[in-house]
């Protein structure tokens, strides 16, 4: 019982701390992104490359229209010409809006508490990380993500979605899922594993570059920054500190109305950690 | 109406139930907090002798595999007080401890013992370059990230208390004594409770993203 209230009082003491210094102390590393949506070019190349990174299963046109596909990243399309949907024909833009979605690794995730086996669960790194042995596929995860970034693995495609030569070609240092579990974007936590085991073996610290995310790597723009938030030197970092975008908070209080960092259903309380940085537009709105 | 001492006394049903269900709550949601499961988590009785560490006592009764050449440990291990990581010399720098090559085994079996008959085997092997396969003994699950560098660093290399002369005594905390064997089997469970046991008795990492990939 004592232990108990112990769990208790400890896990409120972490939550007030949370509030009255919106940081990142209780963690080893809080990764985090940044992605400047003025700079993505909707080329999908980041989805590409998380194909090849993280075994990802290629479903074919027909189960990818029945919702089943198994992308952990998607780049988002937004249609703002009248004959679309936009209302206004002042305010249309050129062409369309991009928008990269991924899981946003949320401190405070709606998927954790609704998971009845505990499969999904906030790693030391601020990552929101998912266990294929412990999911049982129940779902619950996916329903209960504002972000629909969750994909459930419908068919048993390590059968056919690699065949002959193609296996030769998996990533082997994450596994291969099979059937009925959940899958979702990890910020390629294999190479974070890595490169910690890396710098352990050097003896120093980890260094902000040291880790690049499969979608990083290649995006022909350098739209994505990756890095330790709790690292104050780190590009990240200062992504989010120049744009005044904070972590434990609801809303950015924003001194300046041209900074352009905000995160994705913030007003959830998700604590999400990814910013985006609005589009500049061209237009006179 | 009824007489008064007919009427059945009125038992205060919600009462009850409200005040057993919180006892119950209590009881399943403090279950989840305490610690009582890990407490017989440490191993008991002592294992193999490594300094500055607690090894685990768990044993497994393997098969026995038949190799392609009768390859005894005890012989080299033991007899001849070879260190393991002559032979499984990536152990010491990757994931995998890895098979010696067979230039390795030549190394020293062109001049010693070259008349036994497994030795004749094992040359001509060597001349038609058709190497041993071996089979594999200890195998780990492909979603388990398991690195024999990171073991060695922290129970031989930065382990002050352990001479590296005594390697096979941090190898056997999991391969069991593969030094008085004649050919290995596996004789540990390297199960993850295995793991976790140890894992918690010596405070290695007990996040699951740190060995589930």
């Amino acid at each position: 019982m004592s232990s108990l209230f112990g769990n208790f009082f400890a896990n409120w003491d972490r939550y007030r701390k949370s509030i009255e210094d919106p940081g990142y102390r209780d963690y080893e590393n809080m990764w985090a992104m940044a992605i400047d949506l003025g700079s993505c070019i909707g080329c999908n190349a980041c989805s590409t490359a998380c194909y090849a990174e993280n075994n990802l299963a290629t479903v074919g046109e027909d189960r990818f229209l029945a919702r089943q596909s198994m992308g952990w990243m998607r780049v988002e399309r937004y249609w703002d010409e009248p004959s679309l949907g936009a209302s206004d024909p002042d305010s249309q833009e050129r062409g369309g809006s991009f928008l990269p979605m991924m899981c946003q690794q949320c401190n405070a995730a709606p998927c954790e508490p609704v998971c009845p086996v505990g499969a999904t669960y906030n790693n030391e790194g601020g990552l929101n990380a998912q266990i294929y042995n412990r999911c049982i596929g129940s779902r619950y995860c996916a329903n209960n993500c504002p972000y629909r970034v969750r994909y459930f693995n419908f068919y048993s495609y390590d059968k056919d979605a690699w065949p002959a030569p193609l296996n030769r070609q998996l990533n082997p240092d994450i596994s291969v899922r099979d059937k009925g579990v959940m899958e979702k974007c990890t910020f390629c936590i294999q190479r974070i594993r890595a490169a910690k085991d890396d710098a352990a073996r050097e003896g120093r610290a980890l260094r902000d570059g040291d880790v690049t995310t499969a979608c990083q790597q290649t995006c022909p723009t350098q739209a994505i920054v990756f890095g330790d938030l709790q690292d104050p030197e780190s590009r990240v970092r200062k992504a989010w500190d120049a744009h005044q975008v904070r972590l434990g908070t609801t809303e950015q209080k924003k001194t300046n109305p041209a900074l352009r960092g905000y995160r994705v259903f913030e007003e959830l309380n998700t604590e999400s950690c990814v910013i985006y940085l609005e589009r500049v537009r061209d237009t006179d709105v | 109406m009824p007489p008064p001492t007919m009427r059945r006394k009125k038992i205060p049903w919600l009462p009850i139930i409200m005040v057993l269900g919180a006892i119950g709550a209590v009881l399943v949601i403090g279950a989840q907090y305490t610690d009582r499961g890990l407490r017989d988590a440490a191993p008991r009785a002592k294992g193999a002798n490594v300094a500055g560490a607690i090894t685990p006592t768990d044993t497994f009764k393997g098969d026995l595999i038949v190799q392609p050449i009768a390859f005894s440990h005890k012989i080299h291990a033991k007899d001849n007080g070879i260190n393991c990581l002559y032979c499984h010399t990536y152990a010491r720098r990757s994931k995998v401890a890895g098979i010696p090559p067979t230039s390795k085994c030549m190394g020293c079996h062109t001049v010693i013992a070259t008349d036994k008959p497994e030795i004749i085997k094992l040359t001509k092997m060597w001349e038609n370059r058709t190497p041993p396969l071996w089979k594999k003994i200890n195998d780990l699950p492909d979603f388990v990230h398991f690195s024999h560098e990171k073991h060695l660093r922290r129970f031989l290399f930065d382990n002050a208390g352990q001479p590296v002369e005594r390697a096979d005594q941090v190898c056997a905390m999991c391969h069991g004594d593969v030094k008085n064997m004649t050919v290995d089997v596996k004789s540990k469970p390297l199960t993850m409770g295995f793991c976790t046991r140890c894992h918690e008795a010596n405070k290695g990492p007990s996040s699951c993203t740190a060995c589930h990939k």
